[in-house]
């Protein structure tokens, strides 16, 4: 769904690559998480797969990028925005419209989809992101993780087998948080949406993506189902990339010659791993 | 250092965002203040630095009448931290930018030149006082205005959310700064949604749930009343919940931190092996 083959992006004005030789691929219904420090060239990378760069963002551009077959450097954003949806940090940024079914609408009429079809996808896209009984509210009264949502029905009403968010949690309360991660592992599950979201927020990442790229001074340092990603505690810790408390005791626990084994990622994983080191050393 | 006596707002539309507040803050205090979006937060951290005064009741900040005190005085009393450092960041250098408060409240410039260096080094940007904030990464920022607010040398440090936006390790940094500035006396007021950040550095946690206060006590009192969390949508720390579950088979105390986590372990490890060797 997503080729990507010696990516480097230099900005103008800028010294130093934003992004150094990446190589990624990313098949569909693929839900991956990106994390790494500021500066890893996370952002950079997501706006190299919607087209911003290199068609609205200047600077050297080497290597290629295709999302769902199209090169987007031949490709117009346009174009693009077929295939890839985007979602950023700050709702407020993205919403355009006072009323949410105006807001959905505003992409779809842009890009000059009939009126019958637009009804029929504002619908949709309302029911796919869990928002149906918000569609006559206006955008000012809804709360952060709402407008959040909104800003996700708006960008898949359009239909994209991609969806990359950047940071979308970021403004957002815990509850807030924990509802655009349930929309997002919905429309992976049910809609086989590809999913790549860039954030800090380790516990969400750990408990929802099947899959984890971390990035460090822009190239890709860790990359491959979760679980073994986070078994890189060393170099995890050193680069500055959290995880999650369960994560790091099991890593503990190791150091101290009590565990092997994988690591958990939730309270009820960390209960077996604990429970088997009691066990163990009970016999 | 902090007092508030039944306080009450409203804003105009007559929505009633604080109800009935009755917080006593001490000197070297480490407050959380946690809580919902639109619980009352934000309202509450504004009745502080008298940019909003009370409906009822009364407000206390370092001995003064905060409703009938200038922002300018209190401004001396209580330090301010926000999420965002570009919304208080905009001067050219990062030393004018540390002094500019302290030039309003006119101080000689021998004496502003030792407090920004002093700052500066606090939090560890010294070798950036000639250069422009901008061209500094995001959590360089964070501790440029960390540096501005501690150069007024005030009693009282609030931070609001101030590791939203930066990286781990640089939310990290932030709070070892705040840290070790609480233990050399200075009470500090944090509001975050971080449980994780609550567990390690607060002492005493607060939680507001639509302007009431839900819960007020040691954090270890606190981050156990999982009913009163869950109203505000807030779980507690994943080591409480770890430890919780093996409470039914008798083992483990009650506890905050993985790193507490790990010594009931071994602790329980060791006590079986004396057992046996018994």
């Amino acid at each position: 769904m997503i080729q990507i083959k010696g990516l480097s992006f230099l900005y103008n004005d800028s010294k130093e690559p934003a992004l150094n030789n990446i190589n990624l691929q990313i098949g569909e219904g693929e839900f991956v998480g990106i994390v790494g420090p500021t500066g890893a060239g996370k952002s950079t990378l997501a706006l190299c797969l919607n087209g911003v760069i290199p068609h609205f963002l200047h600077g050297e551009f080497y290597g290629e990028v295709k999302v769902d077959g199209k090169d987007t450097v031949e490709n117009d954003c346009a174009r693009i925005a077929y295939s890839v949806g985007s979602v950023f940090q700050d709702p407020e940024a993205q919403i355009v419209s006072t009323r949410v079914e105006d807001e959905i609408a505003f992409g779809l009429e842009n890009l000059n989809i009939p009126r019958i079809e637009i009804a029929a996808r504002i619908k949709e896209s309302l029911e796919m992101t869990g928002i149906s009984d918000l569609r006559d509210y206006s955008t000012t009264q809804l709360s952060g993780g709402q407008k959040q949502r909104v800003a996700i029905a708006s960008a898949i009403a359009l239909r994209p087998k991609i969806l990359v968010l950047d940071e979308p949690t970021s403004e957002l309360d815990p509850k807030g948080s924990l509802d655009i991660f349930n929309t997002l592992q919905k429309l992976n599950k049910e809609y086989s949406i590809t999913i790549v979201v860039i954030e800090q927020k380790i516990q969400l990442l750990t408990e929802y993506c099947s899959r984890l790229v971390v990035m460090e001074k822009g190239s890709v340092l860790l990359d491959g189902p979760t679980r073994n990603v986070l078994a890189n505690q060393e170099i995890l810790q050193k680069i500055g990339v959290n995880s999650s408390p369960v994560t790091r005791l099991a890593y503990m626990l190791k150091k101290e010659g009590l565990y092997q084994g994988e690591f958990p990622i939730n309270v009820e994983e960390a209960y077996l791993v604990v429970s088997k080191v009691l066990s163990e050393k009970r016999r | 250092m902090i007092r508030l006596n039944n306080l009450c707002y409203q804003y105009k539309n007559g929505n009633k965002v604080l109800k009935n507040l009755n917080i006593h803050i001490k000197s070297g205090e480490f407050v959380a203040i946690i809580g919902q979006n639109g619980a009352g937060k934000t309202t509450l951290l504004k009745q502080l630095n008298g940019l909003l005064k009370p409906s009822q009741g009364t407000i206390n900040v370092c001995g003064l009448d905060a409703a009938k005190t200038k922002t300018s005085i209190l401004a001396k009393k209580i330090g301010f931290l926000f999420q965002n450092p570009d919304h208080q960041i905009f001067c050219a250098t990062v030393y004018e930018e540390i002094a500019f408060g302290l030039k309003n409240l006119g101080i000689s410039h021998e004496d502003i030149e030792g407090l920004v260096n002093r700052a500066a080094q606090r939090v560890g940007i010294d070798q950036y006082l000639k250069t422009d904030p901008f061209s500094l990464s995001k959590g360089q920022r964070q501790r440029v205005a960390l540096a501005s607010v501690l150069a007024m040398e005030t009693d009282v440090l609030v931070l609001d959310e101030p590791t939203t936006g930066q990286d781990y390790s640089e939310g990290l940094e932030i709070m070892e700064i705040v840290k070790d500035l609480n233990k050399r006396g200075k009470t500090v007021i944090i509001v975050t949604h971080d449980m994780e950040l609550v567990a390690q550095y607060a002492k005493r946690v607060i939680v507001l749930q639509k302007g009431s206060v839900l819960e007020d006590g040691p954090t270890e009192m606190v981050l156990g009343r999982e009913e009163s969390l869950a109203l505000s949508n807030l779980q507690p720390p994943q080591a409480y919940l770890l430890a919780k579950k093996f409470h039914k088979q008798g083992f483990f105390k009650d506890v905050y931190r993985v790193e507490e986590m790990l010594d009931e372990i071994i602790s329980y490890l060791d006590g079986e092996e004396n057992a046996c060797n018994g």
